[in-house]
């Protein structure tokens, strides 16, 4: 079977598993992958299938470890106190409220180049204030989703430009300017676009009636200390200062976890780490799954034929190739398209400036974190909020989206004029 | 009812444990296959086997430590070192390096050769690229395998990766990057495996007054920097007529002056911090681009990729990629004959530096006979 049919099949059997028989997406993308592995002649491929469910075992882990740092500072009061301390500063400024929101969400993403790490921690904790302004759930959680993206391509660490750059051997150097000026711009169109119409000003009465209860009187600074220690080891990570610790993103969230046992209103560890594993576990599976599928594709040769289609297409369509395959091969992981499809894009770019094209392609590819079934962004927003179909926040993430998408090609194009400039 | 509920979720629950435990062990029995070393048979001209331990003790013991192989000569003269397996999935280095280990007699001068740089790298393949584990090369007298492995250290041996790796040169790199060797130089001897490993080897190029260093590398046939020569501009002469020689022999490589601002590579590191000349040879992989079709042993050893051959058509790639492919005896051949031409050419630049080899292998034979025929035969 040549490999295009392959994938086909494969896409067919996910269909099928997933919309017919109603099975998990993990578990679809899994039996997919087999049912791929053996029309691409390769018998069951079992190597290859736990090879490839371990290529986002980092991310797993990033993922729990943050679950479990989100409900602690919900248990521990936290989460509350903030929501009481933002209320009160931002009740009646609509404008910096957005603005000042924006840049809490996007901050841990900028720091660690990770849309999943911001919106499971600022993101979760402005949350209930934008819904408490009156911005609907939905809304809220496509306001984070699109802070965490847009975290994650701000300087200074924008992960996907150094994997560009490795494959192109580009350092990371000179980045911030072009990279800024891609995130401003987005950064307040997209707050406003989302939020401006549907939050309200409110009186002090209104505000004293959804002001959630503080725990700065009874606990006081403490209660912040989980987060302070989080941010401090973070920080550390990603400026490399000398004599600070090189933990790794989940071992600093269990960290900060811990931290919380003697911070705040008293916990069951252990109940916790097993509410927020199990609230992770469709997730984890999708990733576990999305790794087999993406293995299997690649094992019998679909992945290369995807990325030569995108590769083939004419001069004049080649924006809309790099428009169309980025954010969608996001679906397997931002990072996967920043390397499999960002590098080749870079070099057929070659005679612009490498460091513009990088950021733009960089801002594009960031999308695939909206792009089903992972959809890490998107998922981790709706579940934020509490929301059980995070279709109806990629919705609201749609326009927005295309802002970006626009800004990444209208960067891409102005290069050669840009590059006079920076 | 509570009960039939719990009995239900331990039945589901014991045959996903049980499925788990039969998945780990047959998956782990093929993973572990990986950890079986390569057999390198020691040619006739070898003085000594050494591990890189010697160079730097704190290796000793760790999946870092690795062979180094040395060939002393009767007469004094220069001393070069050959570095393969920097990148395992790159199977023209360390073969190259291999074929000179089981061939080659050193008359003047001392040689070292590092079949397996990155020894860790060895022990694992790459998720998401679906290579093989091992290759396998025709001999006159059998087949002998080789391990196709990662372009980094294996997570087992050093994990996790920092959000942002900061090299010892003090590029910024993503965190995954502080596993490959060749961005990690030169060293440290507090740092990561990896970065000891780069310690362990600029040490032996301190130690051993290495004159001549040449890392052997692949790359994708998409990439830029290809069949080339990479010099460090303290050997830009001698790169130059290196070129002019394989020129006249009919072998097309291109001249690339290693970048100042692309920091922790062997070929900018090593000819900063030592008196080395520092040198990197690149030939073109089909097998770890990121447009290859299916992966295979007949793609690592044929070269051929019908993928590669569509980009050629259309412009992308930097280097002439037709239906014939670039098979690994040719690009075994280019880094053999890009040695023997340092080699001729080194005494030109380096007085008293020279370094003679007899039984050297042929470029011309290995390209048209195959690698095969320069390996010794399984044991």
């Amino acid at each position: 079977m040549s490999e295009v049919l392959i994938v086909i099949f494969m896409v067919f059997v996910f269909a099928l598993l997933a919309m017919v028989l109603k099975l998990p997406i993990g578990v679809s993308l899994a039996f997919s992958a087999v049912a791929g592995a053996i029309a691409g002649g390769e018998g069951i491929a079992l190597r290859h299938l736990v090879e490839g469910s371990f290529g986002y075992f980092d991310t797993i882990l990033i993922i729990v470890s943050a679950m479990i740092f989100m409900r602690v500072l919900l248990v521990t009061g936290t989460l509350d106190t903030i929501t009481a301390i933002l209320l009160k500063t931002f009740y009646k400024r609509k404008f910096s409220l957005l603005l000042t929101v924006m840049v809490l969400i996007m901050f841990p993403g900028m720091i660690t180049g990770s849309s999943t790490t911001a919106v499971l921690t600022t993101g979760a904790l402005v949350a209930p204030v934008l819904m408490k302004m009156g911005l609907p759930k939905v809304k809220t959680a496509a306001f984070i989703a699109m802070g965490g993206i847009l975290g994650m391509i701000a300087p200074p660490v924008n992960i996907l430009v150094m994997i560009m750059g490795g494959g192109v051997d580009m350092p990371y150097v000179g980045l911030t300017l072009p990279l800024l000026i891609i995130v401003i711009p987005l950064a307040i169109i997209i707050s406003l676009w989302i939020g401006y119409r549907d939050i309200k000003i409110i009186d002090y009465t209104q505000m004293q009636l959804i002001l959630p209860k503080s725990y700065t009187k009874k606990y006081g600074f403490a209660l912040f200390l989980p987060l302070f220690t989080v941010f401090i080891l973070m920080l550390g990570e990603s400026l490399s200062i000398p004599l600070m610790p090189k933990l790794g993103i989940p071992a600093i969230f269990l960290l900060g976890s811990l931290v919380g046992l003697f911070c705040g209103r008293p916990f069951n560890f252990f109940k916790v780490t097993q509410e927020a594993a199990k609230e992770a576990m469709p997730i984890l599976s999708i990733l576990v799954g999305v790794g087999m599928f993406i293995q299997i594709m690649t094992l019998t040769g679909g992945r290369g034929w995807l990325v030569m289609s995108f590769l083939s297409l004419p001069p004049v369509f080649l924006y809309l190739g790099i428009a169309m395959s980025m954010p969608l091969f996001g679906a397997v992981s931002a990072f996967g398209s920043a390397s499999i499809l960002g590098v080749p894009f870079i070099l057929a770019l070659i005679n612009k400036n490498a460091i513009i094209t990088s950021s733009a392609l960089s801002a594009i590819a960031g999308l695939g974190d909206l792009m089903p079934p992972t959809a890490l962004a998107g998922i981790f927003a709706a579940q934020v909020v509490k929301e059980k179909n995070y279709f109806k926040v990629l919705r609201y993430c749609l326009i927005p989206a295309l802002f970006e998408l626009s800004m990444g090609i209208i960067i891409l194009l102005l290069a050669p004029i840009l590059d006079k400039f920076i | 009812m509570s009960f039939i509920t719990i009995k239900k979720e331990t039945i589901k629950g014991s045959i996903l444990f049980l499925s788990i435990i039969l998945i780990s062990f047959f998956s782990g029995k093929q993973f572990l296959q990986m950890h079986k070393k390569d057999i390198i048979i020691q040619g006739p001209g070898i003085s000594s086997k050494v591990k890189l331990s010697v160079y730097f003790p704190l290796l000793k013991g760790t999946p870092g430590d690795t062979d180094v192989y040395v060939f002393k000569g009767k007469e004094e003269g220069g001393n070069l070192l050959i570095l393969g397996g920097t990148h395992p999935n790159e199977p023209a280095g360390f073969l190259t390096a291999i074929i000179l280990i089981e061939n080659i007699h050193v008359d003047k001068g001392k040689v070292f050769i590092i079949p397996q740089a990155n020894h860790s790298g060895f022990t694992h393949n790459d998720p998401h690229e679906g290579n093989p584990q091992r290759f396998p090369i025709q001999t006159p007298e059998g087949i002998r395998w080789f391990r196709y492995g990662s372009r980094l250290t294996n997570p087992v041996h050093q994990w996790p990766d920092p959000v942002l790796y900061v090299n010892p040169s003090g590029q910024k790199l993503s965190g995954a990057e502080s596993r490959n060797l060749n961005r990690c130089y030169p060293g440290k001897a507090k740092g990561n495996l990896t970065e000891r490993i780069a310690f362990g080897i600029t040490n032996l190029i301190k130690k051993e007054q290495i004159d001549l260093a040449i890392d052997l590398h692949e790359a994708a046939p998409e990439y830029p920097v290809i069949n080339a020569i990479v010099f460090h501009e303290n050997s830009a002469e001698l790169a130059a007529l290196v070129y002019m020689e394989l020129q006249m022999e009919g072998f097309e490589f291109r001249l690339e002056a290693s970048p100042k601002n692309l920091r922790g590579l062997s070929h900018r590191e090593w000819g900063d911090t030592t008196k080395v000349k520092a040198i990197l040879l690149e030939s073109a992989n089909a097998s770890h681009g990121r447009l290859k079709g299916k992966p295979s042993v007949a793609l690592i050893i044929d070269g051929k990729d019908k993928n590669y051959v569509k980009a050629s058509r259309i412009g992308r790639l930097f280097v002439p990629f037709d239906e014939k492919g670039i098979p690994l005896k040719v690009r075994v051949g280019r880094h053999v004959a890009a040695i023997k031409a340092f080699l001729s050419n080194l005494q030109e630049v380096e007085l008293g530096k020279g370094i003679d080899i007899t039984n050297f292998p042929s470029a011309r034979e290995i390209i048209e006979h195959g690698t095969g025929i320069y390996l010794e035969p399984p044991k």
